[in-house]
């Protein structure tokens, strides 16, 4: 029996127990703090905000364009991110795969009118089919011959949709959800359509990484034959992370077009080899194992010109000064922290409980013990 | 295209293993079958006894000694009024210390720093007497109202629920003990139609090859050419259940070879491997392929460590047990309680091996820059991590000193024991085969020279010569 009378005359059992369940309170949230899914609210909070402040007139729209369109490229760098920081496999594809989701929305949506949910199906299925064939094919070889073959891949995807149609195009009527004709999407509509999507694969991305799956990658990447060795197939792996990352590019094509609404594939680039580039820049700029890392990577490569420098009427002058400062920026970065931004922050992180540690031993004296 | 459906489809061999896998997993759930009930009723308890005790405060109250009661209130309060002054106490001692320093240092007088610090001091302690001086007024007030004592109605209350609490207690015990029956029952019937459908699944395949009662692993004529290049040429040997074998040789032998061998790294070119799994049946391990053999109960160490670095050593044998998880992606990719469940009994268990090998220290380490000799030993905790019946080290002695050799070879002793396997070992290190091994099989050049207890091997005159080159007659 654990009822005890020396327990309950204690001095403090009435206050202790409030505070014990203040205490356990406290607790609960400082475990949700700590959830890596909360960031991720908070963060998205964040992004809504933004649409929030522009209607009120704070915020320039374009900014909040800018915004929209490096949130579609931090779905692609995040299923990159999966791909490179934890199988060590590098495509050259992604671009193509853009495509693929892009122009399964055009034609799910203008020429076969179906509704998006439809159309998120068929550009994850389409994306599916072809990451198996390419996959199961090209996953054999390793290394930088396997970013060879996705990137003939990429070209020749670029060439037949181009040769389909050259410009895809989605009027704002066309957006209906669950075909209601009542239910149009407008563009704001769709920015929190985009910010649902980015946290739930953030949240999706982090359970995968934390998960045996996540760790049979990191297996593999280091020791082929200690994985081997230990009941891990590569090839199911690889090509599960290679179709993971090309689903998370198909989605996001998708979103492109529900976002922007217009690609002409003889005028942009979203397509080619510059975008593929981009993406791969930007997770190792960001520290290609860390979720953060890979979002702040993908703010610098597409969000800082588009948000920022575009104000600056020296830079709007000069466009091509816009694609040095960034490439300055990615070089400063890779010299001085080759582990990318997810290292920067981490040693921030360490200079500054340094500091602090300082600050109190000069007030107080040495800490004892 | 049939080629490619048939790799993509999963064989007899892979549902047969697919359907152990599941079955395991039944047996560990009806295992955790006892903990879980006992956590449950562990919580239910503690709800009951809180709200008991919640419920004997007033009277808890009225039966305490009231002068012991308000000593340890103030004596609490005290201790809150020294923690917080703690900091300040300290900053003024610092600042004088650093004056004090400063002028030792210049040669110059410090009475008035040292002065400046006791009135402090003093200050201070004349306000922590103010402070107890309320308090003792506190006591008195208190003691004045509240002097009374009252032991009966607590007593007789605190029995009462005594009694209650062991009707509750009992109540329990029978809600959860149904319960528990029922789903071990379920669980039970599920194990049984698993092993029904593992039986028929057997029954369809062909070919049953037998060994005798104690061998573990055969080695029957096993031949690897890589082109021309005959690494090992019609080696055979029998592995018996629970000893310890080595396999010894000079450099290039064909040691690590026929290891390959054995886990399928490399597919013979021509001879028959088998080996008894844990329910007796007989398997030749070239019809599975690399990453199926850990399952079949064969785990092995490499010879220059592969430990993934940039892991935790926790998480070094997680990966260890990857295929121990019945989690689909699905679940995995929403961590779903199933894989939280799964997550909690394996890592209960790698915890268990951690505390085993004595890498308990470095258990959420990550594995980049820890000693040799630890790598070596999360090296063997990962292989144990796959429950084998076989474990398969390669050189566990390279690169560790007399010592650790020493203990290596208790380890290796001990191990066989505990986790009731068998294991084979190839190494440079002659003081430990010859002191660890129940059976030696000595090759040189991809061929057997001798085989048997140490002491034959080491009196065969070819494993002499093939070591110390052939003597001048």
């Amino acid at each position: 029996m654990m009822i005890k009378k020396n327990k309950l005359t204690s001095p403090l059992f009435r206050e202790d127990a409030d505070r014990k369940s203040v205490e356990r309170k406290l607790r609960f949230l400082e475990k949700i703090r700590k959830h890596p899914t909360f960031s991720f609210a908070i963060f998205a909070l964040v992004l809504v905000l933004m649409q929030v402040l522009s209607k009120a007139g704070l915020v320039s729209s374009s900014f909040v364009t800018a915004i929209g369109t490096t949130v579609i490229f931090c779905i692609v760098a995040l299923g990159f991110c999966l791909l490179l920081g934890y199988s060590a496999l590098a495509s050259l594809g992604t671009a193509g795969f853009i495509g693929i989701g892009a122009y399964s929305a055009y034609y799910c949506l203008v020429e076969w009118d179906l509704s998006i949910g439809i159309a998120f199906i068929v550009a994850i299925l389409a994306a599916f089919v072809i990451g198996i064939i390419v996959g199961y094919i090209s996953l054999r070889i390793e290394g930088i011959y396997l970013a060879i073959v996705t990137l003939g891949v990429a070209q020749i995807i670029k060439e037949v949709l181009s040769a389909i149609c050259d410009t895809i195009k989605i009027k704002g009527s066309q957006l209906t959800l669950f075909g209601v004709e009542t239910m149009k999407l407008k563009t704001d509509h769709v920015f929190y359509i985009l910010i649902a999507i980015l946290f739930v694969l953030m949240v999706i991305t982090q359970n995968l990484m934390n998960s045996p799956t996540g760790r049979a990658m990191l297996a593999m990447k280091n020791s082929t034959s200690a994985a081997q060795a230990f009941g891990i197939s590569l090839l199911r792996y690889r090509l599960l992370a290679f179709i993971i990352s090309i689903i998370y590019a198909s989605v996001a094509g998708l979103l492109y077009m529900m976002y922007v609404r217009y690609v002409s594939n003889s005028s942009s680039t979203l397509f080619t080899l510059s975008t593929s580039l981009n993406i791969l820049g930007a997770v190792i700029i960001g520290g290609t194992k860390s979720i953060w890392g890979t979002i702040g990577g993908t703010f610098i490569i597409y969000g800082i010109d588009k948000m920022f420098l575009q104000d600056i009427d020296f830079f709007r002058e000069n466009p091509t000064l816009i694609t040095l400062f960034c490439g300055i920026l990615v070089v400063v970065v890779v010299m001085f922290y080759p582990g990318g931004l997810a290292q920067l922050v981490m040693e921030l992180k360490y200079k500054l409980t340094k500091l602090s540690k300082k600050i109190r031993e000069a007030r107080y004296g040495k800490d004892l013990g | 295209m049939a080629k490619i459906l048939d790799k993509l489809l999963p064989n007899s061999t892979e549902r047969i293993l697919k359907l152990r896998q599941s079955l395991d997993w039944v047996q560990v759930e009806i295992d955790a079958l006892e903990e879980k009930y006992q956590t449950l009723k562990n919580k239910e308890i503690k709800k009951f006894t809180d709200k008991a005790n919640k419920a004997l405060v007033p009277s808890a109250y009225k039966a305490c000694d009231k002068a012991e009661y308000a000593d340890n209130v103030l004596g609490e309060k005290l201790q809150a009024y020294d923690v917080k002054n703690y900091l300040k106490h300290r900053a003024a001692n610092h600042k004088a210390a650093k004056e004090i320093f400063k002028a030792i240092k210049e040669g110059s007088d410090y009475s008035s720093a040292l002065e400046v610090l006791s009135r402090s001091n003093a200050a201070m302690l004349e306000k922590r007497d103010a402070f107890v001086a309320k308090l003792e007024l506190e006591k008195e007030k208190f003691l004045k109202s509240n002097n009374s004592s009252d032991n009966a109605t607590y007593e007789s209350l605190s029995k009462d629920y005594i009694l209650k609490y062991e009707a509750f207690r009992n109540a329990l015990d029978e809600k959860y003990g149904t319960m528990h029956e029922a789903e071990k029952a379920k669980l039970e019937a599920k194990a049984e139609i698993l092993q029904k459908k593992i039986d028929t699944e057997k029954a369809k395949g062909t070919s049953e090859k037998t060994l005798d009662d104690d061998v573990i692993l055969s080695v029957k004529g096993l031949k690897m050419y890589f082109g021309g290049l005959r690494a090992v040429d019609d080696l055979s040997f029998d592995v018996k259940k629970g000893e310890i074998f080595g396999l010894i040789g000079p450099n290039g032998a064909g040691k690590t070879t026929v290891f390959n061998c054995i886990t399928q790294f490399y597919k013979p070119t021509a001879g028959e491997l088998l080996f008894t799994t844990k329910d007796g049946e007989t398997i030749t391990l070239t019809d599975y392929k690399v990453h199926d053999i850990v399952l079949k109960g064969i785990a092995r160490t490499f010879q220059n460590v592969e430990v993934v670095k940039e892991v935790s050593v926790l998480d070094n044998l997680l990966i260890a047990a990857t295929r121990n998880y019945s989690s689909s992606l699905l679940v995995q990719m929403l961590h779903l309680p199933k894989l939280k469940r799964e997550e909690k009994i394996i890592r209960a268990r790698a915890d268990k091996i951690l505390k085993y090998m004595d890498l308990y220290a470095y258990r959420d380490r990550l594995a980049w820059g820890l000693p040799y000799g630890v790598l070596k030993r999360i090296e063997i905790a990962r292989a144990l991590m796959c429950n084998p019946q076989l474990v398969i080290l390669d050189e566990p002695a390279a690169g560790l000193n007399e010592s650790e050799t020493h203990a290596l070879a208790e380890m290796i002793n001990k191990i066989r024991v505990d986790f009731d396997c068998t294991v084979l070992l190839v190494e440079h290190d002659m003081g430990l085969v010859m002191s660890v091994c129940d059976h030696i099989c000595a090759i040189s050049f991809g061929k057997k020279l001798a085989c048997g207890t140490p002491a034959e091997v080491q009196s065969s005159k070819e494993v002499q010569e093939a070591y110390l080159g052939v003597g001048e007659e």
